[in-house]
């Protein structure tokens, strides 16, 4: 099984286990533009790089395989003429989110592993199957760089693809709080509200990120 | 990062506790808050250490607040590892409101360099 983590000092808890879980199996599985193999080709490229390695293979173009390895190792070099040239060399915008969200997430993962003194977890074994096509007919472009549904948040800055915002979700409320937690400025579980800003805000300025 | 400053005020505020937002960017300076300082080693090993270096901070946070809160404490990196890339990749904007209103803060922590998608 997946995540069995079992060199850790000890056990952690059950809902983000199963978070890092069901992320995992949703790796695998054929997306909304890219299939198994394709999704599990983005996280390695991004896993690589961010141990300064690249890889060599062909289930994904050479503009998919960079954009995946520089937003896995270097999020914060990213401009808008890098998704404007990613675009025109022919990854389309549901392609591009599809990849932040896979990309983003498997890095998420590493990082948790990585602090809780657990090796990275291999990649799972693609399923077989065509991508769903399902994007969200209803994005438009506003303030940012990709279509959204509704207005321009970070809450929706996936929306484009709705499988991969629901993913987006169903991660950030076992590692982080759920949209209802993150209202409760005094919420407490291991750390305090406080405590876990503190961890965000370090985060994001050594990640460089401005948001 | 701007978010999450404000939420670390907000959050310090509703707890009667303090914090000193400058120990975000400048390690020289201290957090004031219960655990901080092993947080921020924390934070900065998971991000930029070494195997062992991670090891030393990791043990020195579930000293001072335990494992439970150190698995949060990875939780919540892993997230933003995450939030972080989403964020820059997709250009989100932090709007004009929120730059008027988190201006002094800004200024004060020189946030500006991190600014990748300033809007005109």
């Amino acid at each position: 099984m997946a995540f069995a983590m079992l060199s850790l000092e000890q056990p952690i808890r059950d809902d983000l286990v199963a978070g890092l879980r069901r992320d995992w199996v949703r790796l695998a599985e054929p997306g909304a533009t890219w299939t198994g193999m394709q999704r599990i080709s983005l996280a390695a490229h991004a896993r690589a790089a961010r141990s300064g390695v690249s890889l060599t293979e062909d289930a994904l173009s050479a503009t998919a395989a960079e954009a995946a390895a520089v937003l896995g190792a270097r999020p914060a070099s990213v401009r808008v003429g890098d998704v404007q040239k990613w675009t025109e060399a022919g990854l389309d915008p549901q392609s591009y989110v599809e990849l932040i969200g896979v990309v983003s997430r498997t890095s998420a993962a590493d990082s948790i592993l990585r602090g809780l003194g657990a090796e990275p977890e291999p990649f799972p074994a693609p399923v077989d199957g065509s991508p769903s096509g399902e994007v969200a007919s209803d994005a438009r472009y506003r303030r940012a760089w990709v279509p959204m549904v509704g207005g321009t948040s970070i809450v929706s800055a996936l929306s484009l693809v709705p499988s991969e915002m629901n993913a987006m979700f169903d991660f950030h409320g076992p590692a982080y709080l759920t949209m209802e937690q993150m209202a409760d400025p005094v919420f407490t579980r291991g750390l305090d509200r406080a405590q876990m800003e503190l961890v965000a805000a370090r985060t994001s300025a050594l990640n460089e990120c401005f948001y | 990062m701007v978010s999450h400053l404000e939420m670390l005020s907000s959050s310090v505020h509703a707890l009667g506790h303090t914090v000193d937002l400058l120990a975000v960017t400048d390690r020289n300076v201290d957090p004031r808050l219960h655990g901080g300082i092993e947080l921020l080693n924390f934070v900065d090993a998971v991000l930029g250490g070494s195997a062992s270096e991670i090891s030393v901070a990791r043990s020195a946070l579930r000293s001072a607040l335990g494992w439970e809160a150190t698995v949060d404490a990875a939780g919540v990196i892993g997230n933003f590892e995450m939030m972080n890339r989403i964020a820059d990749a997709t250009g989100m904007p932090v709007g004009k409101g929120r730059r008027r209103t988190s201006a002094d803060m800004i200024d004060r922590l020189g946030l500006a360099r991190f600014d990748h998608v300033a809007e005109d």
